[in-house]
């Protein structure tokens, strides 16, 4: 376990981007449950903070729920299961459209959380060694780096606009949706011009000036990633052949 | 003399190996211009942001103009106190200075030619009228200063906490903003201001507390 812990990031993205989007392909239940506990399994071995990382997105998750819930309830195929004065509410088909769908959102977020075990740096290091043009590597590390700092600004313009005297809990929705206009403004010109300045910065680093880098930090495979490629692979391509059979 | 902020028996820290502030007791007074100063990481921020409700502490209470903050919302502190970021574009949102002025009150629902006429003294008072149909974000630094203060006006708080009021502004700067404190004091309106520099201290402060990795080590009066 501790072994598979410390595997190559480049093993760890190309089995979060496999499973992924087997996810993605896979339709029926089964497969996506299948997958969906290899993902659970594969988080364990790598140790990922997997309960914490479900809390901190919580609220995301309640949405997914929130999402399966209504594409039951609109679904029109597939025979009643729950009546309630004439109306039906839910349909087998719609059920089992809406839990396919939140297990396949479940299996996209399991796949992601594995990366959550290396570093950015690594990562980034990882799909460099896999051939991805430097530019586009840096850019999801940017990406990766800024999502946070967008969350702390949108708390932090949060509490400085209470703090100029607004109380959000008295004000009406509408007025609410308006406030949320006030903070919007200053996060997405903080944006670009972060944005702005980082470039700046980098071409002031020289970045892209010579057409080849060389890496101080580089990753290197070992017997465990092989066994690790080789052994989730095999069964990502027994599942796919076992859907056809079915 | 009324007290407007009392620290009684805080703790506070940011990671857990090194606490910040431990078993910490102040009381500051309504009616003075109140320094607080300090070394970089002595706590002098951290105890603004406390005393307005934004950080909680982890033991202890804060009372702010006799009433526990653990039962106040953000709203309801920032009527009561104004308070200025060390960085003024965190407290600017609106697309013009006029619509800066004015929103929250609109919001709040009071009436529009009451708010107006606040507006238009304020700006005058801090010489921003120039700039009325400007985005905040384009004035210079020290005009966002003023607007910052002056926005916070509108809501005429009885107390105010300016953190780094000074930082990043020229001597001449310095001057306008000496003056808005000044007027401020005429108004009997007590002030809480973090800063460095020597002469704004010595210029301004009636009390004077510095801080030192989150104790009080001198605490005198003039």
């Amino acid at each position: 376990m501790t072994a598979i812990a410390k595997s190559d990031p480049r093993s760890k993205l190309l089995i979060a981007f496999g499973l992924s989007t087997l996810a993605l392909v896979f339709n029926d239940l089964l497969s996506l449950t299948a997958l969906f506990f290899m993902g659970i399994l594969l988080n364990m071995a790598m140790k990922a903070e997997l309960l914490q990382i479900a809390v901190r997105i919580r609220k995301f998750l309640f949405l997914m729920f929130g999402i399966a819930v209504i594409q039951s309830v609109f679904s029109s195929a597939g025979e009643p299961i729950l009546t309630i004065a004439g109306l039906t509410l839910i349909r087998d088909e719609g059920l089992i459209k809406a839990l396919a769908y939140l297990i396949r959102l479940s299996t996209v977020v399991v796949s992601a959380t594995i990366l959550s075990t290396s570093t950015r740096r690594e990562l980034v290091q990882g799909l460099v060694q896999l051939k991805c043009p430097y530019e586009i590597a840096f850019m999801v590390s940017v990406a990766i780096r800024f999502l946070p700092e967008l969350r702390n600004e949108l708390l932090d313009s949060m509490t400085a606009l209470q703090l100029r005297g607004i109380d959000l809990q008295v004000l009406p929705i509408r007025k609410k949706l308006k406030i949320y206009q006030y903070i919007l403004l200053p996060v997405l010109t903080n944006a670009i011009l972060n944005a702005r300045e980082l470039s700046n910065a980098m071409e002031m680093r020289a970045f892209r000036a010579f057409s080849k880098r060389t890496d101080y930090h580089t990753l290197h495979m070992h017997k465990v990633d092989y066994v690790l490629l080789t052994v989730v692979f095999g069964a990502f391509t027994l599942l796919s052949i076992g859907r056809l059979w079915v | 003399m009324s007290a407007v902020i009392q620290f009684k028996n805080i703790a506070f820290t940011y990671t857990q190996d090194m606490p910040l502030f431990s078993a910490f007791s102040l009381t500051i007074e309504q009616a003075h211009i109140t320094i607080l100063r300090g070394e970089n990481g002595s706590g002098k921020t951290t105890l603004t942001r406390l005393a307005m409700g934004m950080l909680k502490p982890l033991k202890g209470s804060i009372f702010l103009l006799g009433n526990d903050i653990a039962s106040m919302q953000l709203g309801e502190i920032g009527q009561k106190v104004g308070y200025a970021f060390q960085s003024p574009e965190k407290q600017l949102f609106a697309a013009t200075v006029y619509e800066e002025m004015t929103f929250p009150r609109l919001l709040l629902g009071h009436p529009e030619q009451e708010v107006f006429d606040r507006a238009d003294q304020l700006l005058k008072q801090f010489d921003l009228q120039a700039y009325k149909e400007m985005y905040p974000r384009l004035l210079s630094f020290g005009e966002k200063r003023r607007l910052a203060i002056a926005a916070m006006l509108m809501n005429n708080p009885s107390y105010l906490i300016l953190d780094e009021p000074t930082a990043s502004l020229d001597d001449e700067r310095v001057e306008v903003l000496s003056a808005v404190i000044e007027q401020q004091k005429k108004e009997k309106r007590g002030m809480l201001i973090v800063s460095h520099n020597e002469a704004f201290i010595r210029r301004h402060g009636d009390r004077i507390i510095t801080l030192e990795r989150g104790y009080v080590i001198d605490d005198s009066y003039r």
